[in-house]
């Protein structure tokens, strides 16, 4: 590696530079794919068209980076003062310059800007036709699940609390309501958060594409038990979920219900 | 009242004048903000009473048409100490001041009887920000009073010459921006209904 | 008869006369009491900051501590949800807020070649009713209890105070109604400070001094006052709202009889975000002062940076909703905030380009007040491209509320703004105390605090990517958060270290013997022409204006080739024509009717909170402070 630059000889911003780039690296790669919630290693389309989305704008912005704070510290070390009474020529401006500056950034940010408007686009549509439906309501500080279309014995929504179980590789078609103050449904694998407020209905789709059970948490502060208010999404095989569903109809009940959470089928809209 | 002789400034606006409009202009986004919470919440009240039930427009014309013409005394105070007539310049403020005093008057019995028919702050959207806007309004011309019975002492007390007219101007501005606003709720709150 | 009844008084009236006169003389605790000297008021809003700062700076410890290892237990969920609260709120409203205050104070007048500020009296106001607005709001720890036993009683709804979680219901006792009271007196000090400095630079810059003659400092001032005057009202408004659903039962964000929570969020980030603009632009207009001089060359494309702040400020109100891209509202909606939001990062990159153009091709003098503004270059490069980063909508739906967000904005608030002040506090020291801070612990200062803080909060953005949401008082093993979680606490506490090396430097260089001299860095600007300290009527003769940068030009003409050249005759000598030591020169006289106005506001407030007889008493102090405010003489 090249430590000199020309007959300059100046160590420090090649080294800067590259112990920047280093510990960038080192910060990215840091993101162990094994966390529960790493939003690098999605295992939805959803929240994978998010990543993709991310990365086009991250890498360009590292490089920005780079540049700038190259620049900056090469700078302020090429260009310090090495005598008591030096006078730099007394510059002003360069109005090409500012034009380029301005209309470059502008035309960079049009390549995020639509993009952004497309996934903003498919990202919000409303659920397929087929897709599962499922009422998730937010309460302090559980979750509630109820399958709009899989009706128990007194034809009444199957629900469960904390623990969602879904098909691979079905759209799932999420209502979001609350019941009390505003919380956020988020389970960074599968999809980006949406918020559930009370007194107005929200609604996502989202998959998972891969078998496992994927950890979330609400993500707007909700009072003393915002950071336990955890929830789990269980996606596996059709006749998995099947065998679980029958379970559960069947008077299983295991998947989280307790006793101190308020009658909340019966809550009306 | 001493104050400061008037010091030649970049503008060509008195300090304090220049005060006062930027005041009313942040004043602006009080009442923008109050009446958008009404105009966002109209007709989205759960239960009544609703505005249609309890309004009695002839009423509240007549306490309009009283701040407006309070607003015309006002420029008569501003005439008269201008002019140096400190006998229509009392005669004026205590007027305006008046006409103020009966308008938060029938503001007044007004809410008395809206609360007498079951509208309170915490019935319905409805009276919530109703209320509160009407009520802000209110307060504002309440304070408004105060400031011209203060002016009407000092001149009662010959401490309100044409050297010091400029307060009177600035108590114009804004008594007429109050009375603006009033305009604007009057019309948007009573006057056109969906 | 009539002698007795003339000597009696007259001990009171000698004592009082006695009294003016030390304060006039700039005498004793009276005279900073009843001050009216924008210099003297700039000290103290600095002073008061930094007093919060290190208590908002302790808070943030207590937060580090107790998330420094998974499960933590050094606070229960109430206490981290009354501290994190009060940190948010104190760091943004009594700390960067009134630091920004303290320099539009010290400097504005010196700057446009004024005596002091259009409204003296009002200006001390806004200083008073700061801090009887911050002592309020922390005068809420008091009241949950024991509060060595740890029952505190502060706000513990978030610093952003979301509805529904803030009535009543959800928030019961007095917490959220100091948080409320407390922002509503703060709001009166802003807005009051807003409208003096616009009057004072639209009305009272000295012959010549032209708008695009002033220096950018004072524009950014003006373009901040600006934002003030028009955001503050509209939190007021959602303020009493919340208020009077809290208090009153009203219905404003009621689900149940058909209100909407939403209707918070919109008022308060269509305050919030303007508020953003107004945290950060007088620490940008600190950097656009501190590298000119510095790099010995004029800010490089002056009218373009004058430009960018006023389209910042602009553009500012157009993009509030990007703070609520979660909260579902719609397409549309989103895709035209996502784009405004993007637009906006062309006038900062302007900025930011004007900048490092200006050191380019400069004689640098690496000293801290460069290292500061420098450093605020590279953090706020970084908290700026992490902003784009947020505007793209669906990316935002995973970083909203997660540590990742953390991360942006205090790379933008401490990075940017505190660095940017902390320029300023080494740059204008010695103009303002007649003492220069120790180069040494300065430079000490800023290298721990620029490796704390990137220690500090670099994780915090893996953190947010990996799934570590905010506002949590602890979270479990197991899911990556815990080595980048320690290693943010470490980061923290070499934070206090260089906060601790800043007041040592603070004490140490009061001891100096050696007086600053009036021009220590070589400036540009006016206030550089004046001796250190400034006496109190500023400027002997009112200057005559003939060019940006003015004083510089003084000093330096341009030969052929466009480089300085010391003019022979030294301007700077030319104060030295006698007008005598300022005699003559009337400045407005002290009052203490500031005061005591500011103080009817707190006790209105807690009579709101406790009982409405107290409301009488403050309104009435609150009466007499005006009616003495307005009938006291302004000029003796």
């Amino acid at each position: 590696m090249r430590t000199r630059l020309g007959a300059q000889r100046i160590h420090w911003p090649r080294l800067l530079t590259v112990a920047l780039l280093l510990a960038v690296l080192l910060l990215v790669l840091g993101c162990s794919t094994g966390d529960p919630q790493n939003t690098f290693s999605p295992e939805g389309d959803v929240a994978e068209r998010q990543r993709d989305l991310f990365n086009l704008v991250l890498w360009p912005a590292v490089v920005i980076l780079i540049l700038v704070e190259g620049l900056l510290v090469y700078a302020v070390l090429r260009f310090r003062r090495r005598t008591a009474g030096e006078l730099p020529a007394q510059v002003h401006g360069n109005t090409r310059l500012e034009l380029a500056w301005t209309i470059a950034p502008a035309i960079l940010l049009l390549f995020i800007a639509v993009p952004t408007v497309d996934a903003i686009i498919d990202l919000g549509r409303a659920p397929a036709a087929g897709a599962l439906q499922v009422r998730v309501t937010g309460i302090q500080w559980r979750w509630q699940f109820e399958y709009m279309d899989i009706k128990d014995s007194e034809g009444k929504p199957l629900t469960v609390f904390d623990e969602l179980h879904i098909p691979v590789d079905k759209e799932i078609g999420a209502h979001l309501e609350a019941l009390d103050v505003i919380h956020s449904f988020w389970v960074p694998k599968l999809a980006g958060k949406l918020d559930v407020i009370p007194g107005r209905g929200n609604r996502m789709w989202f998959n998972a594409t891969k078998p496992g059970t994927y950890s979330g948490q609400c993500a707007e502060f909700c009072g003393l038990g915002h950071a336990d208010m955890r929830l789990r999404v269980v996606a596996e095989s059709e006749e998995d979920f099947q065998a679980w569903v029958d379970d559960q109809l069947n008077g299983g009940g295991s998947a989280g219900a307790t006793q101190g959470v308020p009658d909340l089928v019966s809550g009306g809209e | 009242m001493q104050h400061a002789p008037a010091l030649a400034t970049n503008t060509g606006l008195d300090n304090r004048k220049l005060l006062m409009w930027l005041f009313l202009a942040s004043e602006c986004l009080f009442f923008g903000s109050l009446i958008g919470a009404y105009l966002l919440y109209r007709d989205r009240s759960v239960a009544g009473p609703y505005p249609e039930d309890l309004f009695d427009i002839p009423f509240t014309s007549v306490s309009a048409f009283i701040l407006l013409m309070s607003s015309v005394t006002m420029v008569l105070a501003l005439a008269a100490i201008q002019r140096g007539d400190q006998h229509g310049l009392r005669v004026w403020l205590f007027t305006t001041a008046f006409l103020g005093i009966l308008f938060v008057s029938g503001q007044a019995f007004e809410f008395t009887e809206f609360n007498r028919e079951g509208l309170s702050l915490s019935t319905n959207l409805f009276g919530t920000t109703f209320f509160v806007l009407t009520g802000f309004h209110g307060a504002h011309v309440t304070v408004g009073v105060l400031i011209l019975m203060s002016l009407f002492v000092m001149a009662l007390r010959g401490r309100l010459t044409r050297a010091e007219s400029l307060h009177v101007e600035l108590a114009g501005l804004y008594w007429h921006f109050v009375d603006i606003v009033w305009i604007v709720i009057f019309t948007l709150v009573y006057l056109i209904q969906p | 008869m009539a002698r007795a009844i003339e000597e009696r008084p007259s001990a009171i009236l000698e004592a009082m006369r006695q009294l003016r006169e030390d304060a006039a003389s700039y005498r004793g605790i009276w005279s900073w009491i009843t001050t009216v000297d924008h210099k003297r008021i700039g000290i103290m809003y600095g002073v008061t900051a930094l007093a919060f700062f290190v208590l908002g700076g302790i808070e943030a410890l207590l937060i580090r501590l107790q998330l420094a290892t998974p499960n933590g237990e050094v606070l229960t969920p109430d206490q981290y949800n009354r501290i994190f609260t009060m940190h948010g709120t104190t760091m943004i409203f009594l700390v960067v807020m009134p630091l920004s205050a303290a320099f539009f104070n010290l400097l504005t007048p010196l700057m446009i070649g004024a005596r002091d500020v259009a409204f003296p009296r009002l200006n001390a106001f806004s200083y008073w009713v700061f801090l009887a607005g911050g002592l309020f709001m922390n005068a809420s720890f008091f009241t949950g209890g024991n509060i060595l036993q740890g029952e505190l009683g502060a706000p513990d709804a978030g610093w952003f105070g979301y509805a529904p979680l803030t009535l009543s219901r959800f928030s019961p006792g007095e917490g959220v109604d100091f948080w409320a009271l407390g922002l509503l007196i703060l709001g009166v000090s802003s807005m009051a400070a807003g409208f003096n400095f616009i009057v004072t630079i639209l009305n009272m810059r000295a012959p010549g001094m032209t708008l695009f003659r002033m220096p950018l400092f004072v524009w950014m001032t003006l373009v901040t006052s600006f934002l003030i005057v028009f955001a503050m009202p509209v939190i007021t408004v959602a303020l009493f709202q919340l208020l009077f659903d809290r208090l009153y039962d009203a219905n404003f964000f009621n689900v149940d009889k058909g209100g909407t929570p939403l209707l918070w969020q919109h008022m308060f980030w269509l305050f919030g975000h303007p508020e953003v603009y107004i945290l950060i632009l007088p620490a940008m207009g600190i950097v656009s002062e501190v590298l000119p001089t510095f790099a010995r060359k004029p800010l490089f494309g002056y009218p373009f940076v004058v430009f960018s702040g006023i389209a910042i400020a602009f553009m500012s109100w157009g993009v509030w909703a990007h703070h609520m891209y979660t909260t579902g509202l719609g397409a549309v909606a989103n895709s035209a905030f996502g784009v405004s939001t993007i637009l906006i990062a062309i006038p900062t990159g302007v900025k930011i380009f004007n900048w490092m153009a200006t050191l380019w091709g400069g004689s640098i003098s690496i000293k801290t007040p460069l290292l500061f503004a420098a450093g605020f270059i590279a953090m706020f490069t970084i908290g700026g491209l992490t902003g784009v980063t947020h505007s793209v909508v669906p990316s935002d739906y995973q970083q909203q509320d997660t540590y990742y967000i953390v991360a942006h904005f205090h790379q933008v608030l401490f990075g940017g703004a505190i660095f940017g002040l902390f320029a300023g506090i080494y740059y204008w020291y010695p103009k303002f105390t007649g003492k220069m801070l120790y180069e040494g612990l300065g430079q000490l200062q800023f290298w721990t605090m620029f490796i704390g803080f990137n220690v500090t909060f670099q994780p915090m953005m893996i953190l947010g990517l990996i799934g570590m949401p905010r506002r949590i008082y602890s979270y479990p093993g197991g899911q990556g958060f815990d080595i980048w979680n320690l290693v943010a606490t470490v980061g923290a506490f070499l934070i206090a270290f260089s906060v601790l090396v800043f007041i040592i430097n603070v004490i140490a260089s009061s001891r100096r013997k050696e007086k600053a001299e009036a021009d220590p860095w070589d400036g540009r600007t006016l206030e550089w022409s004046l001796p250190s300290p400034v006496p109190p009527y500023n400027f002997k003769e009112i200057p005559t204006v003939h060019a940006l940068d003015d004083f510089w030009h003084q000093k330096y003409a341009e030969d052929e080739r466009g480089r300085p050249v010391p003019v022979v005759a030294g301007g700077s000598e030319e104060e030295e024509e006698e007008h005598g030591d300022g005699h003559g020169i009337h400045m407005p006289s002290p009052s203490f009717f500031p005061l005591i106005a500011a103080t009817g506001l707190p006790i209105i407030a807690t009579g709101l909170i406790y009982d409405p007889a107290i409301v009488a008493v403050g309104a009435a102090v609150l009466m007499v402070g005006i009616y003495g405010w307005a009938l006291e003489p302004a000029t003796e």
